[in-house]
């Protein structure tokens, strides 16, 4: 499973995607596997959404190998 | 409704066109430009990023949501993407509707979503202009001379590590880990035999013992073993349950299905779980450079896509007309061209991607070269010209990277050989360092010694990684020398002695352009201004090669 990261996020992980085999099968999993990997997302982790497969994802969603999962912190575009 | 959306890096066009629908009535337009102020500061331009895929969804779930309240005909949606600069529209949004009512409705809680939830962020403000590549080309006063160790520390400070990146281990090899890796699990993750043998209870002071099953590396197979029960073993095999010692098979005699123990160890033959590292315990630290070793740990670990130091992008270019390919042979005035082997060779021990190229030795051809190749140059983390850095009027090294807008930091240090060094730096639009330059003294041993001490600090620190540093170490003879205004880098060949102390042995040579000293070099003598001789076993500073040193 694909997971993007984006604007302050990309700084704190210091890349832009990371490939999580297996994929963690939910939300709860997903962000304890990170914070192993990216200790300073712990700081974002309250204001970042996660998207699944390009939608905003559920707070119950399930993961599976080939989602594209993003981690969204606060927009500002326009 | 019909919608439109794009994301783009070029201007949005100053007139845009209605949707041709005979039944609207309303187009309404509306452009959010860059101001010059952000947060309080005066800035030139805001960079914006997206997650395009998703925020051109999202953009038009919005539209759509709220086309059901606010019926209206059709939307055009373009936002910007990459540099804006200050006073040019950022997002563009044209809606055509019966009447105005419903497209002013819909603009205004368009625009409150979007900054809700699409996707786009501002990166970041620039507040100084972009330097035009095309400007100049005169010489501006340059820095003047550096010493070695103000030369080192300024490239240090002007090379901040580069993004990281998540890399396969097939792939990583060579470049620096950027992320402290824990082990995921005890190491070893169980109890595990170290002898081909029979697992007994530790306790278990039997005369024979049943074998009741035997374990293969690979089995698993729990089980709580009972006095007078044996397991046969194989080394490496992870054992049924807690408590047991191994008995090896050399001090065991076998009868049918049962053993007797002949000889009795006092150790349990056994490698505990959690031994090695228990789960969450360091093991690698980031900064480490990944050798063979340091990649089969990742791997044991299954940590499979560490974060990584990025492959350097790197241009070398040649420069001068007395220099022929090596396989031609010269003509009277001419020599063959070393420098482009020697750099390749030399950056074998950082990953990087590498491009070689001639430039002509004539300012204008060679700004024409590198107009050419502009973007190739301004996707590179590292540029390296050879020749053209001394003051001789054909030499324009300096004036060159100027041209193609870098800020020369230094173009002289004080030391031999080497001292035309030419340093430079590129700011990807004075926010951060994007590139960096150096012009290397034409002469092979200038190349080699302007190599180790300053460009690999570069790569180093370019990479995250642990720039080289001096050791001290004692002469293995005399270092002949008249007393020299400079501080001299010595080629030397460094021994490790019985002692276990290093020992250089100063190699020959007379001036810059003597490389027969380079092949057996794998260390650089650091030799004081003014110091003249240095006699045997004196204690000196020296900095070690370290491709050179692996080679030998």
């Amino acid at each position: 499973m694909r997971v993007l990261f984006f604007a302050q996020l990309k700084d704190a992980t210091g890349c832009d995607t990371v490939e999580l085999v297996p994929p963690p099968p939910d939300a709860e999993q997903l962000w304890a596997e990170l914070l192993k990997k990216f200790p300073k997302l712990a700081a974002h982790r309250a204001n970042a959404r996660l998207a699944r497969n390009w939608e905003y994802a559920e707070a119950d969603a399930r993961f599976t190998n080939t989602d594209e999962v993003a981690l969204i912190p606060p927009v500002s575009g326009g | 409704m019909e919608i439109e959306v794009q994301l783009t890096g070029s201007p949005i066009a100053e007139k845009m066109s209605p949707p041709r629908l005979a039944a609207h009535g309303a187009w309404l337009e509306f452009r959010g430009a860059v101001r010059d102020l952000e947060n309080g500061e005066n800035i030139s331009a805001l960079e914006y990023e997206a997650y395009p895929e998703m925020a051109v969804r999202e953009i038009r779930r919005i539209l759509e949501s709220l086309a059901v309240k606010h019926e209206c005909l059709a939307a055009t949606v373009i936002h910007r993407i990459g540099i804006v600069p200050v006073g040019e529209a950022a997002i563009y949004v044209g809606i055509a509707s019966r009447h105005r009512a419903e497209a002013i409705a819909l603009l205004a809680e368009f625009m409150n979503q979007l900054k809700q939830g699409v996707p786009i962020w501002k990166r970041r403000a620039l507040s100084v202009e972009v330097r035009p590549v095309n400007g100049g080309g005169q010489r501006t006063a340059r820095p003047t001379l550096k010493s070695l160790d103000e030369a080192i520390s300024e490239i240090q400070s002007r090379c901040p590590p580069l993004p990281a990146v998540c890399a396969p281990l097939t792939e990583a090899s060579g470049r620096v880990l950027r992320e402290t890796v824990c082990a995921p699990e005890d190491l070893p993750p169980f109890d595990r035999s170290t002898r081909d043998g029979y697992a007994i209870l530790k306790d278990d002071e039997s005369e024979t013992f049943s074998v009741v099953d035997t374990l293969h590396a690979a089995d698993w197979k729990p089980r709580q073993l009972k006095p007078g029960e044996a397991m046969r073993v194989a080394t490496g095999a992870a054992l049924p349950c807690e408590n047991l010692r191994v008995a090896m098979q050399e001090n065991v005699e076998r009868t049918g299905d049962r053993i007797r123990i002949v000889r009795r160890e006092t150790v349990s033959n056994i490698s505990f779980r959690g031994e090695d590292l228990h789960a969450g315990e360091p093991l690698l630290p980031a900064g480490t450079k990944l050798n063979a070793g340091a990649l089969a740990i990742l791997a044991s670990a299954g940590h499979v896509h560490p974060l990584v130091s990025p492959r350097l992008r790197v241009i070398h270019f040649t420069t001068g007309d007395e220099i022929v390919p090596p396989e031609q042979t010269p003509q009277p005035g001419q020599i063959r061209d070393s420098n482009s082997i020697l750099i390749r060779s030399l950056l074998l021990n950082f990953p990087c991607d590498l491009h070689q190229a001639h430039l002509p030795e004539d300012f204008e051809k060679a700004k024409a070269e590198g107009g050419r190749r502009k973007a190739e140059i301004e996707n590179a983390d590292v540029i390296l010209v050879s020749g053209g850095a001394s003051v001789g009027e054909k030499d324009f090294t300096g004036a060159l990277l100027e041209w193609l807008g870098f800020e020369i930091v230094f173009s002289q240090v004080n030391i031999r050989p080497g001292r035309p060094l030419i340093f430079g730096v590129a700011g990807g639009a004075g926010v951060h360092v994007s590139h960096v330059a150096f012009g290397l003294p034409g002469n092979p041993l200038s190349h080699f010694v302007c190599f180790h001490f300053a460009v690999a600090a570069a790569l180093a620190s370019l990479t995250g990684g642990k720039p080289p540093g001096f050791l001290r170490g004692r002469l293995a003879g005399k270092l002949d020398d008249k007393p020299c205004p400079r501080e001299t880098l010595w080629s030397a060949k460094l021994e490790i002695g019985p002692d276990a102390t290093a020992r250089l042995h100063p190699l020959a040579w007379a001036n810059s352009s003597n490389v027969t000293c380079l092949a057996s070099a794998n260390a650089l003598i650091r030799v004081p201004a003014k110091r003249g001789s240095i006699e045997a076993d004196a204690e000196v500073d020296f900095l070690p090669l370290k491709n050179s040193w692996q080679q030998t």
